[in-house]
């Protein structure tokens, strides 16, 4: 079986944000760390434990961003996915989920993968679309948020929860080929262990220029991004730690709370 | 019926969810700005009591679309009954809300309709010439304003952004059920399993101490376990990341896909603010945010907002407690 993984780059979520000068992208700076999408890691990982189980599997993933993506698909090599593919964005520039899709779904249709896997969601964009439409565009059947999959004896079927409101599950049966995306929690990801590590280094990654790829015509466009114009509904409690801490208690105190 | 806005109803066990009437709310917005009026599309097994409800509640015509595959939740069937129905109407836009249902279906919809997608949106803004949508991206640090480039346009509804408005309706509301034909799906949807984290009720606490990633490791949860300790009915709640790591049981996770809670006092401890999360606890009555970002979107929820390193906020919150307490002696 041949399995797919879909893994994003995103810049780390703790750090500032900051907006470029036309309001068209996001700047990123030296200081900025990448890393890969949680979800992805997920969807990574029950790659790897799908080939655990059945040996014959093959693992690629595949990653669409600018030259610094390459570390993501390293980390994904790295953790222990068989191949590795690069779909180069030379500038850095927001994408729609419908373009970023239809790349994907353009490299992954004459490969006749059996498993495509996505995270749920890219933790910068929250889209939640690109999985769904990579499925819809080659005509597949897809599983969202699934947080248990199984594959039946038959090696035709997966029984897959999907995780809904409140942590109640869907429980289906979806037919291979499909695409699934990987809801956090569904397993522990792994740590990349030494002599992969030291493969991952040497590996080749094979690397398509977007630009040389059918041109997806988009279907949404980015207008403009903007701070929140956050509306404080409450105060920042100022001084130092000390006078933070009684001003709180004090608060509390008097709202009985305490 | 002709509608240029049609809205996906939610329902589950025979009731309408809730969302629903954001989505309503929301597709009224968009209705008033553009002049374009609404229909509210129902699917399932038997809709007759489903839509006489949204219709004494909001007062639109609703379009019921009947078959038994459409009894429980199943994408490939929702999928292939709202194409066929929205082939007919020629909607300018279809809006779901952006829920387990509504992102699972809404690309694929757009797909099969050649139309734009734009998920969890949040707000609508118009210009002379131009219609576009704001949504979060960022965890809530950045607002884009996106602007489909074709008709139709398939929205998810961000759930929490609009409010739910019940009018009387006084006039009669056009209702009209369908048997529609369906092929058999591959996609076979067997049974919904309940929620497994069962085991902790936050809901009887008045005092929810919830920590989030910002805690860093396993160990520091020892100072939340703490903090709890100083109020009276407490519990310890968690973002779903902590969860995640293993360092507290799901039992633990409010949020969108963990409990919903409103206690009498909230503290949320290196919690980022994810719309997700917040979902589960922004009805609480005081919310005290500890975070050390102060760009972090849970200040915007907060009534009480401290920007301080918890690993030295909470052991000195500790510390003046217990000054105050002897002091008091
Ligand atoms: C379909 C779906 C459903 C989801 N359901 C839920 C749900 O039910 N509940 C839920 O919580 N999430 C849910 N999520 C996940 C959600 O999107 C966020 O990823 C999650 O809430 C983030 O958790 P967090 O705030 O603990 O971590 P992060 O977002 O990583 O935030 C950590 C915060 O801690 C702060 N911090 C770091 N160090 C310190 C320190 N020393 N002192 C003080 N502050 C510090 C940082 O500034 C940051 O703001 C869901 C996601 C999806 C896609
Ligand atoms: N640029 C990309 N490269 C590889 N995978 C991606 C990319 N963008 C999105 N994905 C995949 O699609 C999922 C959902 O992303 P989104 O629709 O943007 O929320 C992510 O978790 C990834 O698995």
């Amino acid at each position: 079986m041949k399995i797919l993984v879909c893994v994003k780059q995103i810049s780390d979520t703790d750090d500032i944000v900051r907006i470029d000068a036309s309001r068209a992208w996001i700047e990123y700076h030296e200081k900025t760390s990448f890393r890969m999408n949680r979800y992805d890691e997920y969807a990574l990982e029950e790659a790897l434990r799908i080939r655990e189980k059945y040996p014959e599997t093959s693992i690629d993933a595949i990653s669409l961003g600018p030259a610094r993506a390459v570390s993501t698909i390293r980390k994904a090599l790295e953790m222990g996915a068989d191949n590795g593919i690069h779909l180069l964005a030379e500038q850095n520039s927001f994408i729609s989920p419908s373009e970023i899709a239809t790349l994907i779904a353009t490299v992954a249709k004459p490969k006749g993968y059996s498993l495509i896997l996505a995270g749920v969601m890219a933790e910068d964009d929250m889209f939640c679309q690109t999985g769904q439409l990579v499925a819809a565009m080659l005509g597949l059947p897809c599983a969202t948020s699934v947080i248990y999959q199984e594959r039946f004896e038959n090696g035709k079927t997966l029984y897959v929860e999907r995780e809904i409101e409140g942590g109640q599950r869907e429980c289906l049966h979806i037919d291979l080929p499909a695409v699934l995306t990987i809801q956090s929690g569904i397993n522990r990801p792994r740590y990349p262990s030494l002599s992969n590590v030291l493969r991952a280094r040497k590996q080749e990654i094979l690397r398509l220029n977007i630009k040389d790829l059918r041109q997806p015509e988009p279907c949404e466009c980015l207008a403009c991004l903007s701070y929140p114009q956050t509306q404080l509904k409450g105060e920042f409690i100022q001084g130092s730690l000390e006078n933070k801490a009684r001003t709180l208690l004090r608060v509390l105190h008097q709202k009985a709370l305490l | 019926m002709k509608a240029q806005i049609v809205i996906v109803a939610q329902h589950t066990s025979g009731q309408v969810d809730p969302v629903t009437y954001e989505v309503i709310a929301c597709a009224q917005e968009l209705g008033r700005k553009q002049n374009f009026a609404s229909i509210v599309v129902v699917l399932g097994k038997k809709t007759r009591g489903l839509a006489q409800e949204i219709a004494d509640t909001c007062g639109l015509e609703i379009i019921g679309i009947e078959n038994e595959a459409l009894e429980m939740y199943n994408a490939e069937a929702y999928r292939a009954a709202l194409g066929e129905a929205l082939m007919q109407l020629h909607p300018a836009y279809i809006v779901l809300p952006h829920t387990s249902m509504g992102y699972d279906l809404a690309a694929p919809l757009s797909i099969d309709l050649k139309a734009a997608c734009i998920t969890s949106v949040e707000a609508i803004l118009t210009t002379d010439h131009a219609v576009s949508f704001q949504r979060s991206l960022f965890s809530g640090k950045i607002i884009a304003q996106i602007v489909p480039c074709k008709t139709p346009a398939v929205l998810t509804i961000q759930p929490g952004a609009w409010r739910a408005e019940k009018e009387k309706v006084t006039h009669t509301v056009e209702i009209c059920i369908t048997q529609m034909h369906l092929k058999p799906t591959s996609t076979k949807t067997i049974c919904m399993k309940p929620s497994e984290h069962e085991g902790l009720d936050l809901n009887q606490a008045d005092v929810i101490i919830a920590a989030g990633k910002g805690i860093g490791n396993e160990e520091n949860l020892s100072l939340i376990f703490e903090l709890a300790k100083i109020f009276p009915n407490s519990a310890v709640g968690s973002s779903r990341t902590v969860c995640d790591q293993g360092w507290l049981g799901y039992q633990h996770q409010i949020g969108s896909t963990g409990k919903t809670v409103a206690p009498k006092l909230y503290v949320a401890v290196g919690i980022s603010g994810a719309i997700q999360h917040i979902t589960g606890m922004k009805d609480s009555q005081v919310i005290v945010a500890i975070n050390k970002d102060p760009n972090a979107s849970i200040f915007s929820v907060a009534e009480y907002c401290i920007v301080e390193d918890l690993e030295a906020f909470i052991p000195a919150l500790l510390d003046e407690y217990r000054q105050l307490k002897s002091g008091q002696k």
